[in-house]
């Protein structure tokens, strides 16, 4: 998609690729790895096992959306693993026999008793709750800045975990389940048909779906007036409120769409593990997520995604299976897992110090970072400094409004 | 500059792409299952606080294959370990026990599953195990305690896990209402407790020992001053001590596990309330097992229950297991590291004898359990040295030994076995 001579209108460039990857992906694991023989198919069951990128596709979810709030808008967001949470107990409620007294069922995966939702509305319905408590936690945030706003945010992002793990008890009534969370949730229904355990593939396809959404939003958000006004802000909150940008609707924005994208990521995650336990809710869920920001590219969504399936890869397979392999091969015992933490502390001191900009940077903060400071320019000579960018500048300036040739 | 990162993007996309498509060429040879070799899958945390428990639990199972010549019936049975625990966490993981549960499916060769170490975990597990296309496929605990797993306990349970309508899931070792009424009853019969403070650590296991606990403690006419959770991440207990000291009890009972703070919770017991011969300190065997805690001084005098026999106790009964932990010591230099090491075998038996009578497939094996009288083991081969029999109907199993545990001179020293009913 990089080069010109393909005259492909701008844009459609990327639907048309990530439908590509995405259907490429598809039919690997649907048609191709299937019919493989044995040793092939263990590999890819070690190696990248379906469920590996499912997973992986959760976490790419949750940090597109932190991305709208560390990324363009420039709020550093320590508890994002909240949204995360909440949409994960939306789900739980929603989907499936917690409430046993209550009956009701709305095109939902599952009979009996408790709630029976149909998982696409519980998808709307949780990406809505989330954006309310992407405003409510935003709030009082709104008079902080930087350093302080960064501590609110991490203590939302304990507090809510906490209130979900003691809230088998609220003056009585049984919310959450306490520490044994909600399991199981429902089956997502299609029509009539229900995904099982073992229709991995079309669950990859729903979860690639709903991050192509994601990043739809993100990318149309970010040409228009308020991803603007985020730039803006994250560049120069002063400049940008003299400018006339209203600052608390621009900042709540940005957490509420960031937050409806963990909302998501949580509800896919539920079905996913097939229940939501809270005590994965930690606080290094919400340093993964910013990690997988910052190294691939703060405010590149393409950054992000990569930065997001690399890391989900290494956490959740990559590593393990890594040390496994370097066992069995060398003959040592080394616990290869365990040094998850060093490797990832290594590779962000080390990219802090040579690419700071991450893997993939956004255009604009790659210049910025590159940009002398104004002492240094002053110092030698005022006219080196570069024309400042305006936006993308390789982009192509007009987009049409209708935003057609969405996702997968 | 932006023209290179973009084709970077297009490499890395197209690379993640190749390799995802990769591999065909690898795949030439045709090799099928050799029908001959059955794998059982074994699901355990093997890093953060469970692993020491978790590899001598693999080392014995491990052993005791090859004293019976790694053969069951016609069968060559192996092995494989799964880890469902991550580093990140240092303890069992959700999203990797939903992972393990598409691999052991996933795996041909594999025809049944030991585990898991975490009834959450199992509750993950179990329902996607049930709807195997070719299963439903057994898996056999050796150390999930929660009732709610094969019988009625929260609503919905057993049968929101076995969504096919088939059992498919069985354990070898006794449920936490077990334990927690094995502990009010000799509190109250052997101890004679009045009154007693029950503390959980709002864990699976923790709330539902310290449940059966408090049922239990009013039958037997104990009076039940409170059942509370302690907060894990608190750095110390000193002021919920001095609440409890305030009701004047006779007994303490942690119902949770020692990983969760344990240490600090009982220092700060005996700081407060005193030493454990003047208020009684019980736990359940969420406290057994660790060093760390038989150490303590604090922890001296306190009582233990365990859901079977001890290590200790397995060893004077002679038989299989003591012959098996004579050999292990051997091997590895030192007892296993946590009693469930030879539940774990008898589990291990348990699926050996169903895949013995089966015809090789997993329906079969499961049938084998959930079917006409049962799985039972007799008591000269058994490994817990008694002779055992999974219920067809529950999965449940019959050996319902409960061991009381007295920790004294930094070990834990089997005081006496303590049948319920």
């Amino acid at each position: 998609m990089a080069s010109k001579s393909v005259s492909v209108p701008h844009r459609l460039r990327w639907p048309l690729g990530y439908t590509a990857v995405a259907v490429l992906v598809f039919l690997a694991y649907y048609y191709v790895i299937p019919n493989l023989g044995p040793d092939a198919q263990t590999f890819f069951r070690n190696w990248l096992p379906l469920t590996s990128v499912n997973e992986a596709l959760v976490w790419v979810i949750c940090a597109l959306g932190l991305n709208i709030v560390v990324g363009y808008a420039g709020l550093l967001d320590l508890g994002f693993v909240a949204f995360w949470a909440i949409g994960g107990y939306v789900a739980g409620w929603l989907m499936s026999g917690k409430f046993y007294d209550v009956n009701f069922n709305f095109l939902g995966g599952a009979s009996g008793p408790g709630i029976h939702i149909s998982f696409w509305l519980v998808l709307i319905v949780g990406g809505a709750f989330c954006a309310l408590w992407g405003v409510i936690i935003g709030a009082p945030t709104l008079r902080l800045k930087s350093d302080y706003l960064a501590l609110v945010t991490l203590g939302f992002g304990e507090i809510i975990p906490q209130v979900f793990l003691n809230g088998d008890n609220i003056g009585g009534f049984n919310l959450t389940n306490g520490a044994q969370g909600i399991t199981p949730v429902d089956p997502i229904a299609i029509g009539s048909t229900k995904l099982g355990p073992f229709d991995l593939v079309w669950k990859y396809l729903i979860f690639v779906g709903i991050a192509a959404l994601v990043v739809f939003i993100t990318l149309r958000l970010r040409e228009g007036r308020l991803g603007r006004a985020w730039l803006a802000i994250r560049e120069d909150e002063l400049a940008a409120s003299m400018m006339g940008v209203p600052l608390m609707r621009t900042k709540l924005a940005a957490y509420a769409v960031g937050a409806v994208a963990g909302g998501l990521g949580g509800v896919a995650f539920a079905t996913h593990v097939n229940g939501v336990l809270p005590d994965r809710f930690n606080f290094s869920i919400s340093i993964t997520l910013l990690a997988m920001v910052v190294l691939g590219g703060m405010g590149n969504v393409w950054g992000v995604i990569l930065g997001a399936l690399v890391l989900a890869w290494i956490n959740s397979t990559g590593l393990p299976q890594f040390g496994t392999s370097f066992n069995d091969q060398f003959g040592t015992n080394v616990n290869f897992p365990s040094y998850n933490f060093l490797l990832f502390g290594g590779i962000l001191v080390l990219m802090m110090l040579f690419r700071r900009e991450g893997i993939l940077p956004e255009s604009r903060t790659r210049l910025i970072l590159k940009e002398p400071s104004r002492t240094d320019m002053e110092s030698l000579h005022a006219d080196m400094e570069e024309a400042a960018p305006e936006l993308d500048e390789d982009l192509e300036p007009v987009i049409a409004a209708d935003g057609t040739g969405e996702k997968a | 500059m932006f023209r290179a990162a973009k084709i970077f993007a297009t490499v890395a996309v197209a690379g993640l792409a190749a390799s995802a498509c990769g591999g065909s060429a690898s795949g030439g040879s045709d090799g099928g299952s050799s029908s001959g070799t059955m794998v059982i899958g074994i699901d355990l945390p093997l890093q953060g606080a469970s692993k020491d428990a978790s590899e001598s639990t693999v080392n014995a199972m491990k052993l005791y294959l090859d004293q019976v010549g790694g053969k069951a019936g016609k069968y060559k049975v192996k092995l494989k370990v799964y880890d469902d625990s991550t580093a990140a966490k240092g303890a069992w993981d959700d999203a990797t026990c939903a992972k393990n549960a598409q691999d052991h499916v996933a795996n041909t060769e594999e025809v049944a599953v030991m585990g898991t170490y975490n009834s959450g975990c199992a509750k993950i597990e179990v329902p996607v195990l049930n709807q195997d296309p070719k299963g439903p496929m057994l898996m056999v605990s050796h150390a999930n305690t929660n009732p709610g797993l094969t019988k009625s306990w929260d609503p919905g349970e057993p049968e929101k896990y076995f969504p096919s309508g088939k059992r498919n899931y069985a354990r070898v070792i006794a449920t936490d209402d077990y334990q927690g009424a094995a502990g009010a009853q000799f509190a109250a019969k052997d101890l004679g407790v009045k009154s007693c403070y029950v503390l959980n650590d709002n864990q699976t296991y923790g709330i539902g020992v310290a449940k059966a606990f408090v049922d239990e403690a009013k039958k037997q006419g104990i009076k039940v001053l409170g059942n509370q959770a302690w907060d894990l991440k608190q750095p110390n207990y000193t002021a919920l001590f001095t609440n409890i000291k305030a009701t004047n009890p006779d007994c303490v009972y942690l119902g949770g596990i020692f990983d969760n703070n344990g240490g600090q919770l009982v220092k700060d017991k005996v700081k407060v309330l005193g030493d454990n011969s003047k208020v009684k300190l019980i736990a359940p065997d969420g406290f057994s097992g660790y060093p760390d805690f038989d150490k303590l001084a604090q922890a001296q005098g306190s009582y233990l229950t365990f859901a079977g026999l001890t290590t200790t106790s397995l060893r004077e009964q002679g038989g299989v297991g003591a012959k098996l932990l004579d050999a292990y010591k051997k091997k590895y230099g030192a007892d296993p590291a946590t009693n469930y090491a030879l539940y774990a075998v008898e589990a291990l038996q348990v699926i050996m004898k169903a895949i013995e009578g089966s015809d090789g497939t997993r329906a079969s094996i499961r049938d084998q359990v959930f079917s006409g009288s049962g799985i039972s083991i007799p008591a000269d081969v058994s490994a817990v040295g008694k002779k055992l029999t999974i219920s067809p109907k529950t999965g449940d199993v019959d050996v319902l030994d409960i061991s009381v545990i007295n920790v004294k001179d930094n070990e834990e020293k089997f005081l006496k076995p303590w049948p319920v009913s």
